[in-house]
């Protein structure tokens, strides 16, 4: 099944550690690499530490040990290099995390403008081009609030989409929506990783991993427990903890 | 559902009101009155000429309102400042920097913790003749440092209540802090900025008063110096507490109307 060619690692994640103010040991000793166009599944109980891991990689939370580098960039204290890496992993969250002050074009083409530095023309038929491809572009002049949970996911994903990111990470994209809108956030998740966009996704959607994902980790308190390509991982997991986990959620 | 809750607030607000003004006119009739019984003798014909005369058809105006717009002077400039400084200082305070963070403290704690009137005065005569500024520069600072400290408080409450997740999805597109107070944080947050803000004013109106210690000739100054000439005590006094009162008062229908017009939907 998997065809796909990969590129050099453009993700190096070696032994972090991330402990928060109030004690909390939310990552341990995390060490994993993630090639172009590779699509990775993280996988594991609530309070494993999937979001922090997520948020590491792109500064939104600070590592206390091991290293993290993107595309040759490492994430350190310089903050060039940090803008850097923050506009070229793309996130999608939740919750969603519109602007709801911004129409649904203004919200994509915003940090197009600021950020890439586009012409509002520019910017705006980038956006129309977006919206098409997450089967929206009707939507453009309305206010999130006005939108369903599902095309609200999918304007965020096309907001991503917009600084043309190398990576973009997905935190549980589908969790927050209806069960009838799942289908079609994760549509246009899979299109993303037919064109060979690299990506690392949280999710519980496990036929989405199982079909989309080029290798699937699964963690627990903090720590890889066990990782492998998704046949393996579905079908012959190795460790008790991992077979109970899939026996809880399949 | 909805509608019958708001005319009840509505209802309820012409109540508030009425109670109000019934209070107030109880209280002026008994104050006249027990003022009278006293053997004060009312002469309210001789006050029109403190705020205004007319000379050959043309009309000038009195030490009352002359007094009046130099209040009005220091109240819109120490607003502005206030507004400035509230924001800046608020910003500071949420900064990453520790030095920004120290120094807003420090400003804070200093206006807080000592009355208005010994900041007037030590602005007067500590910092004046340091910096070399005039009494009304240096009234105008001592009032917006004051309000300003409060006016932080407002921004930084209205701020901070705008949903983390707005900070976090411009931070991931990569806006920088201004960009992302500019266009993200500071939008989402005037809706429960303004109308506290716009309070302020009122604040500002009324503690501009007390400048008059340093002999600013704004309109209780004013009012002071007429009521120890003339011994129209109570006429001068009830004058200016109505102009006062009349310039609160419009100002509350423009916080209302911020109110209603920003309500916060969530
Ligand atoms: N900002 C925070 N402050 C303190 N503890 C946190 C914070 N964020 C997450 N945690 C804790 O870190 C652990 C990992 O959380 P998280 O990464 O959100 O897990 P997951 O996404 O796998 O559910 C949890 O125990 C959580 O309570
Ligand atoms: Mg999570």
């Amino acid at each position: 099944m998997n065809t796909k060619e990969f590129g050099d690692y453009i993700i190096r994640v070696d032994n972090i550690g991330k402990t928060f103010d109030n004690g909390v040991v939310a990552l341990k000793d995390f060490s994993t690499n993630i090639r172009r166009s590779e699509v990775v599944v993280l996988i594991g109980p609530s309070g494993s530490g999937k979001s922090t891991f997520l948020r590491c990689l792109n500064g939104l939370e600070e590592i206390d040990s091991g290293s993290i580098t993107v595309d040759g960039i490492p994430l350190d204290d310089n903050k060039k290099n940090r803008l850097e890496i923050r506009k070229e992993v793309g996130m999608v969250f939740q919750h969603f995390n519109l602007f709801p002050h911004l129409t649904v074009l203004k919200n994509i083409s915003l940090a197009q403008m600021l950020v890439r530095k586009k012409s509002r023309v520019e910017a705006e038929d980038e956006t129309m081009q977006l919206l098409k491809k997450v089967n929206i572009a009707e939507k453009a002049n309305v206010f999130p609030s006005q939108l369903s949970g599902g095309q609200q996911q999918r304007v965020a994903i096309a907001r991503a989409l917009a600084m043309k990111p190398k990576v973009m990470m997905f935190d549980e994209a589908t969790s927050a929506l209806d069960p009838e809108m799942i289908g079609e956030v994760l549509e246009v998740m899979k299109d993303l990783a037919v064109e060979g966009m690299t990506m690392v996704v949280v999710t519980h959607e496990m036929g989405f991993a199982r079909e989309v994902s080029d290798w699937v980790i699964f963690m627990e308190d903090g720590m890889k427990v066990e990782e492998g390509t998704a046949e393996h991982f579905f079908s012959d997991p190795k460790m008790d903890r991992t077979k109970l986990f899939l026996s809880q959620i399949l | 559902m909805g509608s019958s809750i708001l005319q009840f607030c509505k209802r309820h607000h012409l109540l508030d009101f009425s109670a109000y003004l019934v209070l107030m006119v109880g209280g002026i009739i008994l104050l006249l009155k027990g003022a009278e019984d006293q053997g004060y003798y009312w002469q309210w014909f001789r006050i029109p000429k403190f705020l205004y005369q007319f000379e050959d058809g043309r009309f000038i105006a009195g030490p009352i309102l002359n007094g009046l717009k130099i209040t009005l002077n220091i109240t819109w400039i120490s607003l502005i400042l206030t507004y400035i400084i509230g924001l800046v200082t608020a910003l500071m305070r949420l900064s990453n920097s520790l030095m920004a963070r120290g120094i807003a403290r420090a400003y804070l704690e200093l206006t807080r913790n000592t009355p208005l009137l010994v900041q007037i005065f030590f602005m007067y005569f500590v910092v004046a003749p340091i910096l070399d500024i005039d009494r009304f520069t240096a009234a105008v600072l001592a009032l917006s440092l004051f309000e300003g400290s409060y006016a932080s408080e407002i921004y930084r409450a209205g701020i901070v209540a705008v949903n983390k997740g707005q900070w976090e999805a411009s931070y991931t597109l990569g806006l920088n802090s201004y960009q992302n107070y500019r266009y993200i944080i500071l939008p989402q947050a005037i809706r429960r900025i303004l109308p506290p803000l716009t309070s302020q004013a009122i604040s500002l109106i009324k503690d501009s008063s007390l400048v008059s210690v340093i002999a600013i000739y704004e309109m209780t100054m004013n009012a002071n110096e007429i009521a120890s000439e003339t011994f129209l005590v109570f006429e001068i006094f009830f004058t200016i507490a109505a102009i006062y009162l009349a310039l609160a008062l419009t100002l509350s229908r423009v916080v209302a109307y911020f109110e209603k017009r920003y309500r916060v939907v969530t």
